[in-house]
Order: C-alpha cells, then sequence, then structure tokens
C-alpha cells in the first residue's frame, strides 16, 4: 500500500491494506479518466456563466438567462462529485480484479442535456411570444 | 521480431506521460473558468485562475504514484472543482446586478 492512500479509510478509495495493485497502466487510465470528467465539470461551469454574462437578455423573459446558467453550474458541481466517487469505485474494482463498475455520469449527462434543450427551446419561445 | 500489439508494452511511460498531459490540460480548464469569472468579479477570478497553478503543482511536486492512484490528490480536485462551481453560482446569483 502506498503512502498516499488514506490510512483505516477502505470505503473512501478502495484501498483495504493486502489487496494487489492493479496494473499501473489501469490506474493512470482511471486517473485520467477521472481527470476528464473535471474538465466536463468545468466546462459546464464556463458555460453557465458565459450564459449570464455574455448573452444579451431575452426579451420578454428577463430570467431566461438564469434558467439557463445556474442549472447548468450546478451540474458542474455534480459531475466533479460523482466523478471522484467514480474513481474510486472503479480503482476498487481493478484491485480486486473485478468488472469495473457501470457509471451513471453518461446517464446524468444525457438527461440533463436534453432538460436544458427543452429549457432553451420554452425561454426562446416564450421570448418571441411574450410582450417586451 | 514482430512488434508488441500494444505500444505500451515496448513503453509503459507513455501512459505516465499522458497522465501528465491530462493534468496540464486540467489546469489550462481552471485558467479558463478564472478568466470567466474575471469579468465580474477579479478577486474571484483570480484566485480561480491561482488554483490551475495548484493543480499543475500537483501533478509536478508530488511523484507519480502510478501503481496505486493518488486518493487525496484527486479528492482534492474534486472539492476544488466544486468549491469554484459555488463561487460560480454566486458570482452569477449575488453578482451579474
Amino acid at each position: 500500500m502506498e503512502d498516499d492512500d488514506p490510512p483505516g479509510d477502505p470505503a473512501a478509495d478502495g484501498t483495504p491494506s493486502g489487496e494487489p495493485e492493479p496494473d499501473a497502466r489501469f490506474t493512470f487510465a482511471n486517473e485520467r479518466t477521472f481527470l476528464a470528467w473535471q474538465r466536463t465539470a468545468l466546462a459546464f461551469v464556463v458555460a453557465g456563466l458565459a450564459i449570464v454574462q455574455l448573452l444579451p437578455p431575452f426579451p420578454g423573459v428577463p430570467w431566461g438567462r438564469h434558467v439557463l446558467g445556474v442549472p447548468l453550474i450546478a451540474l458542474g458541481a455534480v459531475i466533479a462529485g460523482t466523478g471522484y466517487r467514480q474513481w474510486a469505485h472503479s480503482q476498487q474494482a481493478l484491485r480486486r480484479g473485478e468488472p469495473l463498475p457501470r457509471s451513471v455520469l453518461p446517464q446524468i449527462l444525457a438527461v440533463t442535456i436534453t432538460g436544458m434543450a427543452i429549457v432553451a427551446a420554452i425561454v426562446l419561445l416564450l421570448s418571441a411570444i411574450l410582450p417586451r | 521480431m514482430a512488434p508488441p500489439d500494444d505500444i505500451e508494452d515496448l513503453d509503459p511511460g507513455l501512459a505516465r506521460e499522458r497522465t501528465r498531459l491530462a493534468w496540464t490540460r486540467t489546469a489550462i480548464a481552471f485558467a479558463a473558468v478564472g478568466g470567466a469569472i474575471l469579468k465580474t468579479s477579479v478577486a474571484a477570478g483570480l484566485i480561480v485562475a491561482a488554483l490551475s497553478l495548484v493543480i499543475w503543482g500537483l501533478s509536478r511536486i508530488i511523484p507519480d504514484a502510478g501503481a496505486g492512484g493518488r486518493p487525496r490528490q484527486l479528492l482534492l480536485v474534486a472539492i476544488t472543482v466544486i468549491a469554484v462551481s459555488i463561487v460560480a453560482l454566486g458570482v452569477v446569483l449575488l453578482g451579474s446586478r
């Protein structure tokens, strides 16, 4: 067991003592996947910021930018936390030689992006219909 | 002699190199978020941008623990991203008017 592992906390990162370390390449690949999800989270944060700060207000829908931007930023926080949980579970599975656990992150992304697209369409429609 | 199917059988260090590049891309992403926040809040933007140096340093200062991962460092990255999200929410909800 390496020095970086938190002692006595097997649930946090899946590093119970006595289990063999996986192939270093698998560990690196797992780490890169984690970092990719963190960058995805940051991209959502930037997208949310850009919507609120850079877009002009929707005519007739003054709250439109916040309705679109705030959920994206919140989704960034969710992805960051879930990404770490996913990394820990995968690392644990690698150590035990078990199949990798199924990730919920793609589902979260798909559902949220679909929802945001619908909300964006509604905001645009309202902006076109409502009086300025 | 036939070449190995996987190039990393010849040079496993490529995985380490790719991982370092991934850390660098993540640090650049932090700088981008800091730049976006700068537009509204200079102090918050500078702090977030400075975090890119911390993230970059995490991959350079700490020896590569290729055999077992580095849970504390990765947890720190995740917590930092969550903190940046909270700062961004504050900027959006409180600082845009």
